[in-house]
């Protein structure tokens, strides 16, 4: 990726008078650390980047920023929000249009085609991460790492993340500025991490979430983190009627993690950021794609693919094949 | 018998009485209560402007100001608006029902350093809860202080609170009492009008007077400002804060405002403190 | 007693006499560490990286009953007091922030919960030789060696291990094993001061926390907090996992006819923390509550207590998912001034 193409374009995009500020990425404080860049000022532009290391999906905030009541008089801000997207974060983008979670005329999005990003806690516990600041660049079938003075060609594979592993759509699926030539989609590889579940028998499944679900510490990382994951009134939170109790056991910890799949049943676009941000590490990716798998092959229902489409769970076909009834 | 070592273990208490003081969506109902445990109830002590953690066993608990004067007798009272999970189940008691009741916490308004003084409590809605002990406090000891200045205000007739008590207090040389509401309404025959705008026709003189206000942010705003208007100084003016709470004696960490505990510092300020404290009126 | 040696060999038989009592130590998790006990039977061992959730869970559960009692009746059952318990592995800092947050805890009010489990546990502490990326304990008057907190120290001289008791809980301990230690003499002390001191040459990173607490007031309206919580995603990490904070929530929980009154942990990072049920919300958006978590630590607990509420462990840097970093921040706030 061409940098000084990427920072001139942001300068462009951020002096437009339509343009209320724009979210990239920008180096984090230390290591391999990257972290959200708002940028409001031209100049500003110098500091985004985009690299392996820019795993997370910035479409987040286009949902979580508070909107405060306006005082008395003032007019709402209309302007846009630039953001940078990566072919999973663009299909999150898509996806929150489809739910009308947002409006096409709020956001202006520069895509970036992604040839994947690393999984960071693998890179590092391969490549320990010290306190300088390290750059990482795409070069063919390696990665090439470059830190305190010294080049390291990793192979590309060895910390790949998962969820690249099994893209579908590293360009983005939707955008108002592309940076950067296409990349070539990969030929799909098996999601071996799913197969392997589904591979364990019924008691040893059992056993394997109930393992995982009893670790987790409802820090509610994953649902914040997820861009579709965006309801004001979260049945999380709520207490009255509670859905889910706040004491954190393997049963309240399951009814939360049940429920959250199932919201996200047909609309979770695989960004892979719930697992990302997890302190616990569970991993929440096999469960998130195992139903969005099923909900592609028994439905043919992608979601943030299709800007026409509509929701699934909105949706109703009579010549359904109702193969399975829970 | 509980073991009251434990600060966490609540007292059981019967609802002796309820009734309701203002209807709608967001109804208010007060209760009376005592407390089942003898001891207990002898030696309970409070002050006014101290507050309680009522609950409802399997349903939670939530801070209540102590809306009666510890004068009025060895029972409790609480007046309750009816918002969410907590404050829904409990507008469903009836007389006889059983509570849970531990406390009471915070401190309390200096009713002793008051001694002398002319008392001007402005409130709002359900902000009267926690004057009303104060008024209270008041009328039992009218010959300690230079007479009392009640100006309480709601939206309509319908919401204010305690309406049967103000009859009596106009029959008092001591006492005065001025009511307003929001928008005219038929058979209404006190002033139209907002409090902190009532408050400045009233006109009080700061001289020798402490002003207590309590009601929604936006009352409490208003009702600083004209009191300054007035004269009064930083350290006249009192209010109350109302940060959620869960334990109720500074340790949940929940209802901090700035550096101050609410809990613990609070529910009673001085303008002279909350001025400095940033979070105060958020 | 004073300082002895274990020698590794008898690890093994040391942690056979601890058998009898109710253990609590690092047990890997796929590539995290957390407190358990460990499987039966199976040697563990004290080669492990700094736990994911710090060890104040174990005298302040993420969640705790208060009291139980059967709906419909109001008879109130108060748990009993627990068990004994040997929290082994601690690491220096960790220690110290039990410690710190028994200072609320017995603020005006105790808190019997937090004081009974403090008072049943035996805190063995591990110096940190291989001390993290984000280790910044130094910076907050600890170190990979500090002692406070700890009942026992233990510093790894590699083929043995180093025991300093610190108290009578500690020397109790060391006396059950005493068949199997060695004294430790001047070489042994020699040794552990050295390895200590290498421990923390290691630290890399720092941060000047002089005048701190003064500050913040000044900086209530600084642009930093807005540009600091941009950012962040206003989830629970940085608050769960971190040793000292110490908020929670009470919650009444029902399965079938039993119930109970719990308190759970929360954090100031949650948009419920505050809100009202009117849907006003004295801390309406990430930049107060940022504000508030490094207020809370740096400033308002130093005015109650007189001392910092963070010991650099460095867990809410190293797993904050959208990199918002403490030291960081730190370094604005003295910029700011
Ligand atoms: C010191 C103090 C005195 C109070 N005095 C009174 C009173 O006299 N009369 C009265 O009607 N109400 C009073 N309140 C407000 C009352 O506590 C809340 O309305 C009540 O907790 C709502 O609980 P809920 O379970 O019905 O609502 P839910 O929304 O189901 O409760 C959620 C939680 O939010 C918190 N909460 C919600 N609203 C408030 C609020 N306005 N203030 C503080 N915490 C809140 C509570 O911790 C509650 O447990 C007082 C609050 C405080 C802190
Ligand atoms: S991020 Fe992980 S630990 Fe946190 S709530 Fe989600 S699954 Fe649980
Ligand atoms: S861990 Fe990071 S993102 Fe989460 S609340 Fe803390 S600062 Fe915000
Ligand atoms: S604030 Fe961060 S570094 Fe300090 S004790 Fe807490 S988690 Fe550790
Ligand atoms: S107020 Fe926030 S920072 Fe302080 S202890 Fe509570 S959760 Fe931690
Ligand atoms: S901060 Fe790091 S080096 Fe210091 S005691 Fe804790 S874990 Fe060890
Ligand atoms: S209510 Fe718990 S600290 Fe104030």
């Amino acid at each position: 990726m061409d940098l000084d193409k990427l920072r001139k374009t942001a300068a462009e995009v951020v002096s437009r008078d339509d343009v209320k500020y724009l979210i990239g990425w920008r180096p984090g404080s230390y290591g391999y650390r990257v972290a959200p860049g708002f940028v409001e000022e031209a100049s500003a532009a110098e500091t985004l980047i985009f690299s392996p290391l820019c795993t997370i999906n910035l479409a987040t905030y286009l949902t979580l920023t508070e909107k405060l009541p306006l005082p008395r008089g003032s007019a709402p801000d209309q302007r846009k929000v630039a953001l940078m997207v990566k072919g999973c974060d663009s299909r999150a983008v898509l996806q929150l249009l489809v739910e009308k979670g947002i409006r096409r005329d709020q956001v202006l999005l520069i895509g970036c085609p992604c040839p994947g990003v690393v999984d960071t806690a693998l890179l590092s516990l391969k490549y320990p991460e010290t306190e300088s600041p390290a750059d990482l660049k795409w070069n063919g079938d390696h990665f090439l790492l470059r830190q305190d003075g010294q080049e390291t060609a990793i192979p590309r594979l060895s910390v790949l993340a998962e969820k690249c592993r099994l893209c579908r759509y590293p360009n983005p699926v939707i955008s108002d500025i592309t940076l950067g030539e296409p990349v070539e989609a990969q030929l799909t590889a098996e999601d071996s991490a799913v197969a392997e579940v589904e591979a364990m028998e019924l008691g040893a499944r059992a056993a394997y979430w109930e393992e995982w679900f009893s670790r987790c510490l409802r820090c509610y990382a994953c649902r914040n983190s997820c861009p579709l994951c965006y309801c004001r009134d979260c049945v999380l939170d709520r207490l009255n009627p509670t859905w889910v109790n706040r004491a954190v056991n393997f049963s309240e910890n399951t009814a939360f993690h049940v429920a959250r799949a199932f919201h996200l049943v047909g609309r979770c676009i695989e960004c892979g950021e719930c697992e990302r941000v997890c302190p616990a590490n569970i991993p929440l990716g096999r469960l998130n794609r195992k139903l969005a798998r099923e909900v592609r092959e028994q439905y043919g229902h992608e979601p943030g693919i299709d800007p026409d489409g509509k929701p699934f769970q909105a949706g109703f076909k009579p010549d359904d094949p109702e193969e399975f009834i829970l | 018998m509980t073991d009251h070592s434990n600060p966490y273990l609540p007292y059981i208490a019967t609802v002796d009485d309820t009734w309701l003081e203002t209807v709608g969506d967001r109804c208010v109902r007060s209760f009376k209560v005592t407390l089942d445990d003898n001891s207990a109830r002898e030696s309970w002590s409070h002050q006014p402007g101290q507050c309680a953690m009522v609950g409802l066993l399997g349903v939670g608990e939530s801070m209540f100001c102590i809306s009666c004067s510890p004068t009025e007798g060895k029972f409790l009272r609480f007046s309750v608006m009816r918002a969410g999970k907590v404050t829904q189940a409990l507008h469903q008691l009836e007389a006889g029902d059983k509570l849970t009741v531990r406390g009471p916490y915070g401190n309390s308004f200096p009713m002793e350093e008051w001694k002398g003084k002319k008392i001007l409590t402005i409130g709002g809605g359900i902000g009267q809860a926690p004057l009303r002990p104060i008024v209270e406090y008041v009328k039992a000891n009218i010959s300690d202080y230079a007479g009392l200045t009640m100006i309480y205000g709601a939206r309509t007739s319908n919401d204010l609170c305690f309406k049967g008590e103000f009859e009596e207090m106009s029959r008092c040389d001591d006492l005065s009492c001025h009511l307003t509401i929001d928008v005219e309404e038929e058979g209404w025959q006190h002033n139209v009008g907002f409090v902190p705008q009532r408050l400045l026709d009233l006109n009080p003189s700061p001289e020798n007077t402490i002003a207590i206000t309590c009601g929604p942010p936006i009352m409490i705003r208003f009702v600083l400002e004209n009191l300054k208007k007035l004269g009064f100084a930083d350290e006249q003016i009192y209010t109350t804060l109302e940060n959620r709470m869960k334990c109720g004696f500074g340790k949940c960490g929940r209802c901090n405002a700035g550096h101050l505990y609410v809990c613990k510092d609070g529910p009673v300020f001085t303008y002279a403190v909350l001025k400095n404290v940033p979070e105060a009126f958020a | 007693m004073s300082a002895m040696l274990l020698n590794k060999q008898k690890w093994t038989e040391f942690t056979g006499i601890l058998s009898g009592k109710k253990v609590l130590a690092p047990v890997a998790c796929g590539d995290r560490f957390r407190y358990a006990v460990p499987a039966e039977g199976k040697a563990f061992s004290l080669d492990f990286d700094r736990p994911l959730v710090p060890p104040k869970s174990a005298v302040f559960p993420q969640t705790e009953t208060l009291y139980r009692f059967q709906l419909g009746k109001t008879e109130l059952a108060a748990p009993q007091p627990g068990e004994e318990l040997i929290l082994l592995g601690v690491r220096p800092c960790d220690a110290r922030a039990i410690k710190l947050v028994e200072k609320l805890f017995r603020w005006d009010v105790d808190d019997p919960y937090y004081l009974r489990r403090r008072e049943l546990t035996t805190v063995v502490g591990l110096a940190c030789l291989e001390p993290g990326l984000n280790c910044f304990c130094p910076s907050l008057g600890g170190g990979p060696a500090s002692t406070e907190g700890l009942d026992l120290l233990m510093v790894d001289l590699g083929d043995s291990y180093y025991l300093e008791p610190l108290t009578d809980k500690g020397r109790s301990l060391m006396d059950l094993a005493s068949g199997l230690l060695e004294e430790a003499g001047e070489e042994g002390l020699q040794k552990k001061e050295e390895a200590v001191r290498r421990a923390e040459e290691k630290i890399r990173r720092t941060v000047d926390t002089d005048g701190v607490p003064e500050i913040l007031p000044d900086l209530w309206e600084h642009p930093l907090w807005q540009k600091t919580a941009a950012g962040c995603l206003g989830c629970g990490t940085c608050t769960y996992l971190c040793p000292t904070c110490h908020c929670f929530d009470i919650q009444d929980e029902i399965e079938g006819f039993e119930a109970r009154r719990c308190r759970m942990w929360d954090s100031c990072m949650f948009e419920e923390y505050t809100l009202h049920t009117s849907g006003h919300n004295p801390r309406p958006t990430r930049r107060e509550r940022t504000r508030n978590r490094i207020n809370h630590k740096y400033s308002y607990f130093v005015r109650k207590f007189n001392v910092i509420a963070c010991v650099g462990c460095g867990r809410c840097v190293n797993y904050c998912p959208v990199n918002i970093d403490l030291i960081e921040t730190l370094r604005e706030v003295k910029e700011a001034q």
